[in-house]
This record gives C-alpha cells, sequence and structure tokens, in this order.
C-alpha cells in the first residue's frame, strides 16, 4: 500500500507543486486587479495557449532524451506558410491544408534528429542550423508577406459562441493528454525515459536508440505544424515571423513543468501547466498595465523561482521515499 | 506513509484557502455592473502598442499618460506594448486580455495591416470602440469582413514625400539613392516607400536599391553596409524610420563616406535630433509621436460620448532639419 502512495506521490505529486504555483499567481493577480477572476480571462488565457501547448509537448520528449530542438519556432513558421500556400493561394480547405503542414514540420523534425544521431553532433547545434533553414524556407514561402485567409481558419482559434474556449485548445489538450500516456503508458515512452537517463545502459540492455531519437524530433516537428494551425488561426492570416522565440518560451515552460535538462525525466502535463503559469502571468501583467521592463523582470524571476520550487521539492521527495 | 510532506500540506492549505477567498470576494462583484463602465463610471481606454523598446512608440505612450494625468477624472488609461515588433501573436494577446479586461475602448497601433483585423472584429462584437492609429488596417480586408474601424493618423505618403523634397535639394539628376523600407507588409512602411519614391522620380533620381530593414537599427546598420559595398557610387539613403537611419548612419561612418552619403529618416525621435544637429543626417519628418495616441485616444472618447462619428482624420506632419530645429 505505502509503495503504491509512493507511486502516486511521484508521479502526480510533483505536478502539484505547479498546480499551486499556477494558483498562486491566479490569486495575486485576482487581490490586484478586480476584474482578473473572470470567466473571459480565464478563456482568454486558454485561446492564447494551444500552439505553445502543442509546441512544449514535442519539446518535453526531445528534453527527456536529453537533446534540445531550438528549431520549432521556426518550423512553425514554414509549415505556416505552407498553410499559406495551400489555403491561402490553393483555396484549400484546413482538412487538406493541416496533414501538409503536419508533413513539413515532421520531415524538418526527421532531418533534425536523422542529422543528430548519423554524425553525432549536439542536437542544439543541429537544430540552431534548422532554425535559420526553416525560417528562410518560411520567407521564401510567404513571399516575405502576411498571407490573409481568413473565414476558412479563423474558426480554429476563435472563441467557441456560448462556450468561450476555442477548437484549438481543446484539440491542445487532447494533444497533452496523448502525449501523456505515450510517455508513461507505453513501450515507446519507456524507452524514451530510459534513452535520457543513460543512454549506453539502454543500449547494452538491446534498445535501439537511434530510431528513438530520431522519432522524437519528428514529434517534434510533426506538432510545430500543428501549432502553425492553431497560430494562424488567432491571426486568420499566415505571418512569416509567426513562431519567432517560441522555441524559448517553449523550453522555459519545459522546465519549469519539471522537465530535466538533463534527460530522463520529465512529464508532459507538467509542461502544461508550466505553459499556463507563463499565460497567466502574461496575461495578468497586462491586465494590471505594468510596464515592458517590469514585465520583463517579472517574467524572469518567476521562471527562475518557478524551477527552484520544483527542485527543493524534488529533493524533499526523494528523501520521503524508502 | 503521509502523501504530502507536512510543509507541504500548510502550503497547500494556504493555497486552498486562498483560493476560496479569491472566489468568495470574486462572487461578490458580479453584482456589479459588468464591462462598459470602469470605476465611478470612468471609460476606460486601453492602448495597445508595437515595440516599447522603440523609442517613437515609448514617446507616443507617455504622450498618452501625460495626457491622461490632465486628464485623470474623464478616463483611465491602460498601455501595453509588444517585445518584438514583428511579434504579431503577443499582440493579438493583448487585444484578447483587454477584452477580458473589460475596457470600454482599444486604440491600437497594430503590428501588422492585416493579422491584426480578426481579433478586432471580435473586439467591436463585444460593444469595444476601435480606434486605429500609426499603421493602417488594410481597407480591403477590413471590407471583406464588414468592419468600420477609424484610422486617425497622418498620411505617412505625403510626410515621405516632404522629406525627400528636402533631399532632392540636394540631389542632382541621375544621383543614385537607396530605400530602407520597413516591415514590408505594414501600410505605413509601404506608404513612406512610395513616398520616398514619388520625390525621388521628381527629383530624377536613380533608385538603385531598396530593402527592408524591419524598422531595427542594427539590421539596417548591415544592410546599409552591404549596399554602400554593391553601390559605391550611392549618394543617399532614404529610411523610412529613424532608428533605420541611425543604423544607416553608422554604417557610412564605419564605411568612411561621412558627408558623402546623405542620410534622411521619418519619426523625429531625439537620437536623430541630434545628428541632424551634427550634418550627419540631413532630415526627418515630426508626425508629432507624441500626440498620435493622444489624438486616437480623443477620437475613441468622442465616439464613447456619442459625439464623434467613426471616420478617418488626418493628423499633421512637418518636416524637420538643421533650421527648423531649436
Amino acid at each position: 500500500m505505502a509503495s503504491r502512495r509512493n507511486h502516486f506521490l511521484s508521479r502526480y505529486g510533483e505536478s502539484l507543486g505547479l498546480v499551486g504555483v499556477l494558483l498562486l499567481l491566479v490569486a495575486i493577480f485576482s487581490l490586484i486587479s478586480d476584474r482578473f477572476f473572470s470567466d473571459s480571462t480565464f478563456h482568454q488565457i486558454a485561446n492564447q495557449v494551444p500552439a505553445l501547448a502543442v509546441i512544449a509537448v514535442g519539446m518535453t520528449f526531445v528534453i527527456i532524451t536529453a537533446g534540445i530542438d531550438l528549431s520549432v519556432g521556426s518550423v512553425l513558421g514554414f509549415a505556416g506558410a505552407m498553410l499559406g500556400l495551400t489555403m491561402g493561394d490553393g483555396g484549400w480547405p484546413l482538412l487538406l491544408a493541416l496533414p501538409i503542414a503536419i508533413l513539413a514540420g515532421a520531415a524538418c523534425g526527421w532531418v533534425n534528429g536523422w542529422v543528430t544521431v548519423r554524425f553525432a553532433v549536439p542536437s542544439f547545434i543541429v537544430t540552431l542550423g534548422m532554425m535559420q533553414v526553416a525560417r528562410g524556407f518560411a520567407y521564401l514561402g510567404t513571399d516575405s508577406q502576411t498571407k490573409y485567409i481568413g473565414a476558412p481558419i479563423e474558426w480554429l482559434g476563435a472563441p467557441i459562441p456560448g462556450v468561450g474556449i476555442s477548437w484549438a485548445f481543446l484539440f491542445a489538450v487532447i494533444v497533452v493528454i496523448v502525449g501523456q500516456v505515450i510517455l508513461t503508458r507505453t513501450v515507446f515512452g519507456r524507452y524514451v525515459l530510459v534513452i535520457g537517463a543513460n543512454e549506453e545502459a539502454a543500449q547494452f540492455s538491446g534498445i535501439r536508440t537511434r530510431p528513438i531519437k530520431i522519432a522524437v524530433f519528428v514529434i517534434a516537428g510533426a506538432l510545430a505544424g500543428l501549432g502553425a494551425a492553431f497560430a494562424s488561426s488567432r491571426l486568420a492570416s499566415v505571418d512569416p515571423n509567426a513562431g519567432a522565440g517560441l522555441e524559448l518560451s517553449a523550453i522555459a515552460a519545459v522546465v519549469i513543468g519539471g522537465t530535466s535538462l538533463m534527460g530522463g525525466r520529465g512529464s508532459i502535463v507538467g509542461s502544461f501547466i508550466g505553459v499556463l503559469i507563463m499565460a497567466t502571468l502574461e496575461t495578468g501583467l497586462a491586465q494590471i498595465g505594468a510596464s515592458e521592463p517590469i514585465k520583463l523582470l517579472i517574467t524572469g524571476i518567476v521562471i527562475v523561482l518557478a524551477v527552484i520550487i520544483d527542485a527543493w521539492r524534488a529533493g524533499r521527495m526523494k528523501r520521503l521515499q524508502p | 506513509m503521509r502523501l504530502f510532506t507536512p510543509a507541504f500540506s500548510r502550503l497547500f492549505a494556504c493555497l486552498l484557502a486562498l483560493g476560496a477567498l479569491v472566489f468568495l470576494s470574486s462572487c461578490n462583484d458580479s453584482d456589479e455592473p459588468s464591462a462598459g463602465e470602469g470605476e465611478g463610471g470612468k471609460p476606460e481606454v486601453a492602448l495597445v502598442m508595437k515595440s516599447l523598446a522603440n523609442e517613437f512608440f515609448k514617446t507616443m505612450a507617455d504622450g498618452a499618460e501625460a495626457y491622461q494625468a490632465k486628464h485623470s477624472g474623464e478616463f483611465s488609461l491602460i498601455v501595453n506594448g509588444i517585445k518584438n515588433e514583428t511579434d504579431l501573436a503577443q499582440q493579438v494577446a493583448l487585444v484578447e486580455q483587454m477584452i477580458a479586461q473589460g475596457v470600454d475602448a482599444i486604440v491600437i497601433a497594430p503590428a501588422d495591416s492585416k493579422a491584426l483585423v480578426s481579433v478586432l472584429k471580435r473586439a467591436q462584437a463585444e460593444g469595444i470602440v476601435v480606434v486605429n492609429i500609426d499603421n493602417k488596417l488594410d481597407t480591403e480586408i477590413l471590407e471583406q469582413s464588414q468592419l468600420t474601424i477609424p484610422f486617425v493618423g497622418p498620411d505617412n505618403r505625403e510626410g515621405a514625400a516632404t522629406v525627400g523634397a528636402a533631399l532632392a535639394k540636394q540631389l542632382e539628376n541621375g544621383d543614385q539613392v537607396a530605400i530602407l523600407e520597413g516591415v514590408p507588409t505594414a501600410f505605413n512602411a509601404q506608404q513612406r516607400r512610395a513616398g520616398f519614391e514619388d520625390a525621388m522620380k521628381k527629383a530624377g533620381a536613380e533608385i538603385v536599391s531598396v530593402q527592408s530593414a524591419s524598422w531595427e537599427m542594427e539590421k539596417a546598420n548591415n544592410v546599409t553596409a552591404a549596399m554602400l559595398t554593391t553601390h559605391p557610387e550611392l549618394d543617399a539613403i532614404l529610411a523610412s524610420n529613424d532608428n533605420m537611419a541611425l543604423g544607416a548612419a553608422a554604417a557610412v561612418k564605419a564605411a568612411g563616406k561621412e558627408g558623402e552619403v546623405l542620410i534622411v529618416g521619418f519619426d523625429n525621435i531625439s537620437a536623430v535630433q541630434s545628428m541632424i544637429r551634427e550634418g550627419r543626417i540631413l532630415a526627418t519628418a515630426d508626425q508629432h509621436g507624441d500626440q498620435l495616441a493622444v489624438y486616437g485616444i480623443e477620437a475613441a472618447l468622442k465616439i464613447l460620448s456619442g459625439e464623434g462619428e467613426p471616420t478617418d482624420r488626418k493628423t499633421p506632419v512637418d518636416l524637420v532639419t538643421k533650421e527648423t530645429l531649436p
């Protein structure tokens, strides 16, 4: 019985601390601004996060294998350009265009993974290169201009009338749930964790690590492709600069979410809560009308504090284990 | 085995208590009139800017805050800007945040003429008065979305043509000039480029290069350095904003061509004023940046009070040279 409880604690206790941080933020902003605690604020936060949320899911997989993917923001831009070409110029419906965008993202991810594994180079550098390449393709694909698509994509990111949250958010939540199940309940997920913890040991125990390491980059790329649809739907347009800097927000959210940059430990749900923490912070600071320097200061401090709280709690948790 | 450590249990209990407290207090709030009226019936105006790291927009925001301080009895103001001028998603989020905040009017300097239309449509649907300043929204897409959003701002094309004409006085027929464009998707960037082109055509100068530096100083510096290498005979650079003019001036100096290549800008930021006095930059245009947001706020307040019509309004643009500076 005790061991089962410990099991529960080690898996979900982690997220509880994060939920605490999130609630604390909500409480603080509610006390400062009398309009923060409202449906419309929470809907707004929800509708703001889908692109970052799915990218953070992919990033979590990559970081758990002790890799990093700096290209996701640019890949989102490139996949967006594909949406612009198919939906904007070609007049395709989203249902046909979306697979193209996801494939484009997955292709970039495959290149990232293959080069990293084949030539044994750090993924940091490979994806840094892809960051430039994909952005270049994004500019080529859009002719460096914002392309207006309008209603065919707008519905995805706009609040559902009478509900307030968007389809994009619902889809993102599904991706988070599926991601968490894959990570914790499948053989693939176990391999990802094992490779991150100790790649050599994984190899000695007979796991073929290369395909798995490539697969996590493909997942990250494909989800960036999905994120492109979410990001474009919020603008009803395709923006050549879409996703710029998103990789850093995703990494911050993943690390806040308790995933170790050293690999081997992490949680998709944690990353999602990390995304919510960052979005809540951004919304709250905007609603109280904080100035730009103050916003940057507070955001930076909260990111580091959240990680410190998490590390401190993880330390206590370890001591608890028999 | 306990489920939580004692310290964590205490923290959790505190959080729960705090959450309950907040929930209760918010329930009381729901009796008050919701969106529509701010505290004390004062209308609340949100100013949504581009990058506040850009002095031009900072000046605009400061002007608006000074105006609000003088008229604090009439309305309250929230100012927000984005970090990076090309971060459209963040600006969309800002508008949504202001909708959630329940403001009465949004005065916006859109970072993109097309991509902001969708969210502004939602704002109008919520009954919020929307006024467009600085960069005009795309007319075609506004029509397509069956939307009327009044634009209060300067005629950028006319202003750029005035600056171009001042430069033309120093040029001869057939001289080579280059244009540093802003973000090419932005309407004001297109208008300023068109204004420069009008003036240069009139002067008979040859435009050898038009390149975008995305409104940014550092980018303008690199682009200009490259231009000076490709076009060693270049006589003048027309920058679509002062940030880019500063970047161009630094590149010209680095290339040892100071005095040979004339530079003009647009916006009249303070750093450029000293450069004009030193003669390193020839001219710029003053569109009274500190008043631009104020004009927009005035228009929004008039519409809110039912006095003003939601129609476009042109604001003045003046030429700034060594002679006009105090």
